[in-house]
């Protein structure tokens, strides 16, 4: 019998979900990549409320505003829509569904066909000590792990892509924008200088947060 | 416009490139008016800090005059006169909000590459490397200042250029190095460097009570000026000089309530663990060369404070941890939180209680300032400081 009680902050743990951290008290690791899937977790503390962040999140055709590559996300119906997403010359488009949809607290959705295989649940919980909002997503991909290591040499690897997004939408809602420094003038670049820059990832456009300055 | 372009390890060049343009809601443009070089410059200079891609202009000590703002930016319009701070801040984030501005999220557009190497990101800087943000810096004739709505300081005396240009980075970075040092009144303080940012902690040390204040360099130029402060001189060049003894000498054995590193990564020691980090920096087996951080940590008393406005960037040998857990000492550091020091210290200026410009040694043109790196780097000519007018057509 534990009987250590003094616990004047302590606050009740999240309610489950597929994008959970913790398990009935246990922390859950990310799931594995394994048969064709590449799976990633990520999670930002965010200063909004649970309901404006939803909110946010929801207007699937702003997207193109805070994700990375996404040209266009034209509303289909309901829950569905249409995304256009282009690296470079290559454009892939893909139809997605919404599969929950629980204000304020998560989001669900899954390609229905097209170029991409792709499914992802985000969820909005309140931090503890009245510290925001931590938003959580995970995403699953099929795809091959060489394809995977082909994406990562030549622009952006898909599961970091998710990680950066959700950056630039933590970023989109606390500072109203979304830093930015690809444009910043320089001086002669060399062809080291210009590896470099492919190899940071400073070859994908970083998407515009606001329409405009 | 021109610039100060880094291209490679031991090489800088003043070239003509894009002007800068407001980007985002929240930017600004500054026509820069005086603009400098810091000793944390010449970690780029020497190489020492990765991510740095040639063509990149450098420089993040700046000030000048606001030449265009975005929508977003309500508190500043073209012809105010500004300090601008050396890191970036969106002012919202969590970091923003606890006043640890140099942690905020939302300003390194590259904060991944930081990431990467450290964990989490701290926020933006200018002029300083991918890493830190990719960002453009003030070496230039004109800059792109983000979230210019919470950074730049407007100064509306009258006020010179240069008693107010060190707010930029140097005189906050000191105040807060004296700070972390969680001085008492009537405490003895060591300072290792005596260089701008040395020069700025021992001023903080005394006006924050310190009744003793021990500077240690090897340039006399510089003990000079720490005398001048009224700072206590070691010269650990000297023949005969060991700084720890010089030290317990000066502290009756019990050693001082707070040690200070203002030197960083790339210090320099005449005894056997200076030759052992030139070694192993040189076969890349280890990235800096900590030998203040070994000194202070050994010389603090015990229960005492070091603080570290030095820069170190990676990872560090024979780090004395066990003296430091034995002595059961404090230890702070970090990029300065730029927002919180620069108004109330631009107040001492204006009230004069202080004036920075002792330590210039150098005016110079955006054309003379490739020569004067090397200059700085081997602290030649009693250089103490460089202040660069960009606007100054003068060939070098």
């Amino acid at each position: 019998m534990v009987n250590f009680n003094e616990k004047p902050n302590a606050e009740p743990l999240p309610r489950q979900s597929g994008a959970s951290i913790i398990l009935d008290g246990r922390y859950l690791p990310p799931p594995e990549d394994k048969d064709g899937k590449l799976w990633v977790r990520t999670s930002a503390l965010v200063q909004g409320s649970p309901q404006d962040l939803y909110a946010l999140w929801r207007k699937t055709e702003l997207a193109p505003l805070w994700q990375e590559e996404i040209e266009e996300v034209v509303l289909t119906g309901e829950t569905t829509s249409r995304w256009t997403m282009r690296s470079d010359d290559t454009v892939i488009t893909w139809d997605s569904e919404i599969l929950a949809d629980e204000p304020g607290e998560r989001i669900a959705w899954r390609s229905i066909g097209g170029d991409s295989d792709n499914a992802g649940e985000v969820i909005f919980e309140k931090a503890p000590g009245g510290r925001g909002t931590y938003v959580i997503v995970l995403q699953e991909f099929r795809m091959s792990k060489l394809t995977s290591a082909w994406e990562t040499l030549s622009g952006r690897n898909p599961k970091q892509a998710v990680i950066e997004n959700l950056r630039h939408f933590k970023a989109l809602a606390e500072a109203g924008e979304i830093p930015r420094s690809q444009e910043a003038p320089h001086g002669k670049r060399g062809l080291i200088a210009r590896f470099k820059r492919s190899l940071y990832g400073e070859n994908v456009t970083t998407p515009p947060g606001t329409k405009v300055a | 416009m021109k610039a100060i372009c880094w291209m490679g390890k031991y090489k800088v060049e003043t070239q003509t490139v894009p002007d800068p343009s407001i980007i985002n809601p929240r930017d600004a443009i500054i026509r820069i008016t005086r603009t400098a070089i810091c000793g944390s410059d010449l970690h780029l200079y020497d190489g020492f800090i990765p991510t740095m891609e040639s063509g990149d202009i450098m420089g993040h000590e700046f000030m000048g005059i606001v030449e265009d703002v975005g929508s977003g930016v309500g508190n500043l319009r073209r012809g105010d006169r500004v300090v601008v701070p050396f890191t970036i801040a969106c002012g919202n984030c969590f970091f923003c909000r606890k006043k640890i501005w140099s942690a905020c999220d939302n300003s390194n557009p590259n904060a991944h590459l930081m990431e990467a190497a450290y964990g989490y990101s701290g926020s933006g800087l200018f002029g300083y490397s991918h890493m830190m943000g990719g960002y453009a810096g003030g070496q230039a004739q004109y800059a792109r200042v983000p979230f210019a709505d919470v950074g730049p300081l407007k100064i509306e005396s009258d006020l010179s250029d240069e008693k107010v240009l060190f707010l930029s980075d140097i005189l906050p970075t000191g105040y807060m190095a004296a700070e972390n040092a969680q001085i008492q009144p009537g405490d003895t303080v060591a300072v290792w460097g005596c260089g701008p940012v040395g020069q700025f902690t021992i001023a903080s040390a005394f006006m924050l009570g310190a009744g003793r204040v021990i500077a240690i360099d090897r340039y006399e130029e510089r003990l000079a000026l720490a005398r001048a402060l009224g700072a206590i001189t070691v010269n650990y060049a000297d023949e005969d000089v060991s700084v720890l003894t010089a030290i317990k000498d000066l502290t009756g054995g019990t050693g001082p309530d707070s040690c200070i590193d203002a030197v960083g990564l790339e210090g320099h020691s005449a005894e056997l663990q200076g030759i052992y980090d030139t070694i192993k920096t040189a076969f890349l087996m280890e990235t800096d060369r900590p030998v203040v951080l070994r000194q202070a940590i050994q010389a603090v008393r015990k229960g005492g404070t070091v603080s570290i406005p030095g820069v170190y960037g990676g990872l560090l040998d024979k780090v004395p941890f066990g003296a430091a857990f034995g002595k059961g000492i404090t230890m702070k550091m970090g990029q300065t939180n730029m927002h919180t020091y620069m108004k109330p210290l631009l107040e001492r200026i204006e009230k004069g209680q202080i004036d920075p410009t002792y330590i210039i040694s150098h005016r110079i043109s955006l054309e003379e300032a490739p020569e004067m790196y090397k200059v700085w780097r081997d602290k030649q000519e009693n250089v103490t400081k460089i202040v660069i007018d960009p606007w100054l057509d003068r060939a070098a």
